[in-house]
C-alpha cells in the first residue's frame, strides 16, 4: 500500500479567536458557542479555563471573565492580512479557519533553503502583517505564531500545537513516526485532528493502557479494526505519520468545477454569495454522484475590473454546502476590507473542488448501524486490501450515460465510510430515459476495454458502414483475438450513438449492431472511425 | 468435552442449511437451496448468467457476495437480473495472491463467486475447501472448477440455449431460452434439468411456461449447437 504524503507547514496563532475579537492579550475574556468556551485570553487560561468547558463553569473559575459571542467570520476576516501577507511565499495556502492556515512546502522551502530557513520567513511574515492589525511595534510572545513543518499534515499540526516545544518545530524528513511517538493519545481528539468526535475513542485508548501515539500506532491494523472499526484505523495513520485521509483519496473523473456570471455585476457580498449558493448546490449533486464530498476547495470572485480574489479553503472532515458559502462570504467580507479591494463590482463566481474523499456517512459510525454480517465482511476486505492495496476492493456504484462504461461504474471500497444501504440509491440515472440508451436486455458480460474486431463479408473482405450506419455488405463472418473466428447467424442494428454532438473536442459517431454467432454467443459490438470494436457479450 | 465441541461445531450445523436460491431454479437443487460450505460449478454457454442468477436470492438477503476475478460481469444487466448490489464487492485481480483472498473472504462473506480465470493451487484449493466447510462458505465457479483446484459438489451446465428476437439484420436480442443440467453427487446425483428465460424481455430470469409451447422447440428453427467451451472464459483471455 503506498501512501503518499505531502510535506506540509502549519501555521497557527494561539488564542486568535480572542484576539480577533478585539481583545487585549492580557485582559480576561472568553469566546462563547453554543454555551461552550472555544477560546481564551492567555491570563484567563492560568485560571483553569480550557476551551470546551460550559460559560458558567468559566464563570465560576474567574467571575471578572469578559463572555464574548463567537464570530467566526469576524476570525477570518481578521486573518485575511495574514494571509495575503504569506501570498508572497507561495500561492498555495490553505485556509482552515481564522488563525489556522497550513501550505505544501517543497517549493517554497527549495526556494528560501530549505524549511527552517522558510518558517523564519513565515513567522517574520506573520508578525509584521500582526502588528499592522494589533496596531503594536511588538507582538506579545503569547500570540506569536506557531509553526509545525513535517511530512504529514497531522504531525506538523501536532508540532505546531505542542506547548513544551519551541515556536517553529522542524520536524526532519521521515521522521513523523518517531516525533508522535512519544505524543499522548488526547492529541487525536484535539480541535485540529481530522479525527472526528475523537473524545470517546480517546477515552477507551486510555482505558487499554494505550498511552502514547507509539501504543496506537504499533498496534496491527487488523485488530484496530475489528475494536474500532474506520476511526480506528484513522487514528492509526495519523499516529504513524501518515495523513489519514490521504489513501481514501481517490480521483473523481474529472475536475469539479462551476462558475456563474452575476448579471448585472453584484455591489453588495450578499448577492455573490446568493449566486455562489446555486453553484454549491450544482457541486454537491455533482459530487453525490462520484460519491465524493468535498475537502479542499477553490474559491475565485472577479471583479468588472478584472480584480481577482482566489482563496483555497480545506475542512478537515468535510464541506456542507452551507460551509462552502459561509466560505465565500468570508472569502469577500475579507476582500473589501483588504488593502486592495475590489475596484467595480463582482461579475464572476466561480468555485473549484481541490480534493474530495469517498463520501462517507461518517457520522454513521461504524457500530450500531451496521449488522455483524458487515463489520465481519468489512474486516475480511480490509485484510484483502492490506494484501493488494486499497483499490483492490470494489463496489457497484451507478453512474448515467449511453456507453456502457459510463453506466457501470465501480468505486474503491473504503472500509467504514461504507455504508451497504447507501451504494447504489446515489442517482436517479439508472431510470432515467437516457435516449439512445441500449435496449434491454443489457449484455452481461462488459469488457473492462473495448477489443478490436473484425468483420468481414462472404468475400473476405471486412465490413464498413455508411454514414447513417447501415451496412455495406452481409456481415458473414467475426473475428477476433479472444473469440476466434465466428459464422454470423443473425445480426441485428444499428443502434446509432452521436454522442456530444455540441462538442467538436469529444465527438465521436458511433453504430452499434449485436451479432449471433453459430456456437450460440451472442456479442455487442460497436463501429467507430471505420473500426469495429466488441464492448460487449451477453454471456 | 469433545462432543459437546462437535456438537457446537459449524460443520455439522452447516450441512443442514442452504442459502436460498430463486424459484425459477430451486428445482435443481434437492434442498431448494445451495448447501452451505459447498462447491458448485456453473459451466456451458450462459454460465455467467446462470452463475449470477444463483445469486439473486443471497444477494437479497442481506448475506454478502464477493466476486473474485470478475471484472466483466456487468452491474447494469446483473441489477435487471435482480441482483442487488448493496452486499456485493468485487475483486477483480487477486493475482498471485488468490489463495489468500478466497481465504480472507470465506472469513467474511457467504457467498463467493469466482470467475473463469481463477487458477488455485491444488494444496490452496484442499486448504480452501475444508475451510469452507467449516464456515459454512459456499463458491460458485464460472467455468470448470476443477480447474481452479476445487473439487465441485454440484455441476450445473447450460445444455441447449437459443436467442429470440434476433433475425438477419432485423431485429434484435430479445430474450434467451436455456436448458439447465444438474449433475452431482450423492442425493443429487440423478439428473435433472430445467427450462429458463434468462434473460426474459425484461432482462430478468423467469420460468419457462411450457404448457403453450412445442415440445420440440430447442430442436426447431433457433437451435443452437450444443454447449460449446463457455464464452465467459473466451472473453477474458484477452482481457
Amino acid at each position: 500500500m503506498v501512501l503518499t504524503n505531502t510535506r506540509t507547514l502549519v501555521l497557527i496563532i494561539p488564542h486568535w479567536r480572542v484576539i480577533a475579537a478585539g481583545v487585549a492579550h492580557d485582559h480576561l475574556a472568553a469566546v462563547v458557542d453554543k454555551d461552550r468556551v472555544v477560546d481564551v485570553t492567555p491570563d484567563g487560561a492560568e485560571h483553569g479555563i480550557t476551551p470546551g468547558i460550559r460559560r458558567r463553569e468559566a464563570q465560576k473559575l474567574c467571575a471578572d471573565l469578559k463572555i464574548i459571542d463567537d464570530d467566526e467570520e469576524r476570525s477570518v476576516r481578521k486573518f485575511n492580512s495574514v494571509v495575503t501577507a504569506l501570498e508572497s511565499v507561495t500561492p498555495r495556502i490553505e485556509i482552515a479557519t481564522g488563525g489556522w492556515c497550513s501550505f505544501p512546502t517543497r517549493g517554497p522551502s527549495r526556494y528560501f533553503g530549505g524549511d527552517q530557513a522558510l518558517a523564519r520567513i513565515v513567522v517574520e511574515r506573520t508578525l509584521k502583517a500582526l502588528s499592522v492589525a494589533l496596531k503594536t511595534t511588538e507582538v506579545p510572545s503569547v500570540i506569536q505564531p506557531r509553526i509545525g513543518v513535517a511530512d504529514s499534515r497531522f504531525a506538523a499540526v501536532v508540532a505546531a500545537t505542542s506547548k513544551s516545544l519551541s515556536r517553529v518545530q522542524v520536524v526532519v524528513p521521515e521522521g513523523s513516526a518517531a516525533f508522535l511517538a512519544s505524543f499522548p493519545v488526547d492529541v487525536l481528539a484535539s480541535k485540529y485532528s481530522p479525527l472526528p468526535e475523537a473524545q470517546e475513542l480517546v477515552d477507551v485508548f486510555r482505558r487499554l493502557g494505550l498511552k502514547t501515539l507509539e501504543d496506537v500506532g504499533s498496534l496491527p491494523s487488523e485488530e484496530l479494526f475489528a475494536r474500532f472499526g474506520s476511526p480506528g484505523l484513522l487514528a492509526q495513520q495519523l499516529a504513524q505519520g501518515i495523513d489519514g485521509r490521504a489513501p481514501l483519496l481517490h480521483s473523481i473523473s474529472d475536475v469539479v468545477s462551476e462558475e456563474s456570471e452575476i448579471d448585472p455585476p453584484a455591489e453588495h457580498v450578499e448577492t455573490a454569495v446568493f449566486v455562489a449558493k446555486a453553484l454549491v448546490d450544482r457541486i454537491h449533486q455533482r459530487l453525490a454522484i462520484e460519491g465524493a464530498v468535498c475537502v479542499r476547495i477553490l474559491i475565485e470572485v472577479e471583479s468588472e475590473h478584472g480584480d481577482v480574489s482566489s482563496r483555497l479553503w480545506r475542512h478537515e472532515h468535510q464541506f456542507t454546502s452551507a460551509d462552502i458559502t459561509d466560505r465565500v462570504r468570508w472569502q469577500l467580507e475579507g476582500w473589501y476590507q483588504s488593502e486592495n479591494p475590489p475596484t467595480g463590482p463582482l461579475s464572476l463566481v466561480r468555485l473549484i473542488v481541490d480534493e474530495t474523499v469517498p463520501d462517507s456517512g461518517q457520522q454513521l459510525g461504524f457500530w450500531g448501524e451496521k449488522t455483524v454480517n458487515d463489520e465481519r465482511a468489512i474486516r475480511s476486505f480490509v485484510r484483502i486490501q492490506g494484501l493488494l492495496g486499497p483499490d483492490s476492493v470494489t463496489v457497484v456504484q451507478r453512474g448515467g450515460g449511453r456507453r456502457l462504461a459510463d453506466i457501470e461504474r465501480r468505486v474503491p471500497l473504503v472500509a467504514g465510510r461504507f455504508d451497504p444501504d447507501q451504494v447504489i440509491t446515489l442517482p436517479e440515472s439508472t431510470t432515467a430515459p437516457w435516449p439512445g440508451r441500449l435496449p434491454a436486455p443489457l449484455p452481461l458480460a462488459v469488457l473492462p476495454q473495448a477489443q478490436q474486431l473484425e468483420v468481414t463479408d462472404s468475400n473476405g473482405r471486412r465490413i464498413g458502414v455508411s454514414g447513417r450506419g447501415h451496412m455495406e455488405e452481409d456481415p458473414v463472418r467475426i473475428r477476433s483475438d479472444s473469440l476466434g473466428s465466428h459464422l454470423i447467424i443473425g445480426w441485428g442494428g444499428p443502434w446509432l450513438l452521436d454522442e456530444k454532438w455540441w462538442d467538436p473536442a469529444m465527438k465521436s459517431r458511433q453504430a452499434r449492431f449485436q451479432f449471433l454467432l453459430e456456437d450460440g454467443t451472442a456479442h455487442l459490438c460497436v463501429i467507430e472511425n471505420g473500426e469495429w470494436w466488441l464492448e460487449a457479450s451477453y454471456e | 468435552m469433545n462432543d459437546i465441541h462437535q456438537m457446537s461445531s459449524p460443520l455439522v450445523l452447516a450441512r443442514n442449511r442452504t442459502f436460498p436460491v430463486v424459484d425459477e431454479l430451486a428445482g435443481l437443487f434437492t434442498d431448494r437451496g445451495i448447501r452451505q460450505g459447498s462447491t458448485i460449478e456453473v459451466t456451458g454457454v450462459a454460465a455467467l448468467s446462470l452463475a449470477s442468477a444463483l445469486t439473486i436470492s443471497v444477494s437479497r438477503s442481506g448475506s454478502w457476495v464477493g466476486a473474485v476475478g470478475l471484472p466483466m460481469l456487468g452491474s447494469s444487466a446483473a441489477s435487471d437480473l435482480g441482483i442487488k448490489f448493496s452486499r456485493w464487492a468485487f475483486i477483480d485481480h487477486p493475482g498471485d495472491q488468490v489463495g489468500a483472498v478466497i481465504h480472507a473472504l470465506i472469513a467474511g462473506v457467504d457467498l463467493i463467486l469466482v470467475g473463469p480465470d481463477i487458477k488455485l493451487r491444488s494444496d490452496h484449493g484442499r486448504k480452501i475447501s475444508a475451510l469452507m466447510r467449516e464456515r459454512g462458505t459456499s463458491i460458485i465457479t464460472v467455468g470448470k472448477a476443477t480447474l481452479c483446484n476445487l473439487r465441485p459438489d454440484l455441476c450445473l451446465r447450460v445444455s441447449q440455449a437459443a436467442w429470440t428476437g434476433i433475425g438477419w439484420g432485423h431485429g434484435r436480442l430479445l430474450s434467451r431460452k436455456i436448458e439447465v443440467e444438474l449433475v452431482g453427487r450423492g442425493a443429487d446425483s440423478n439428473l435433472r434439468s430445467e427450462l429458463v428465460w434468462l434473460p426474459d424481455k425484461e432482462g430478468r430470469l423467469n420460468i419457462v411456461d411450457q404448457s403453450n409451447e412445442p415440445a420440440n422447440f430447442l430442436r426447431s428453427a433457433y437451435r443452437m449447437q450444443k454447449a460449446l467451451p463457455d464464452i465467459g472464459e473466451q472473453v477474458l483471455q484477452a482481457s
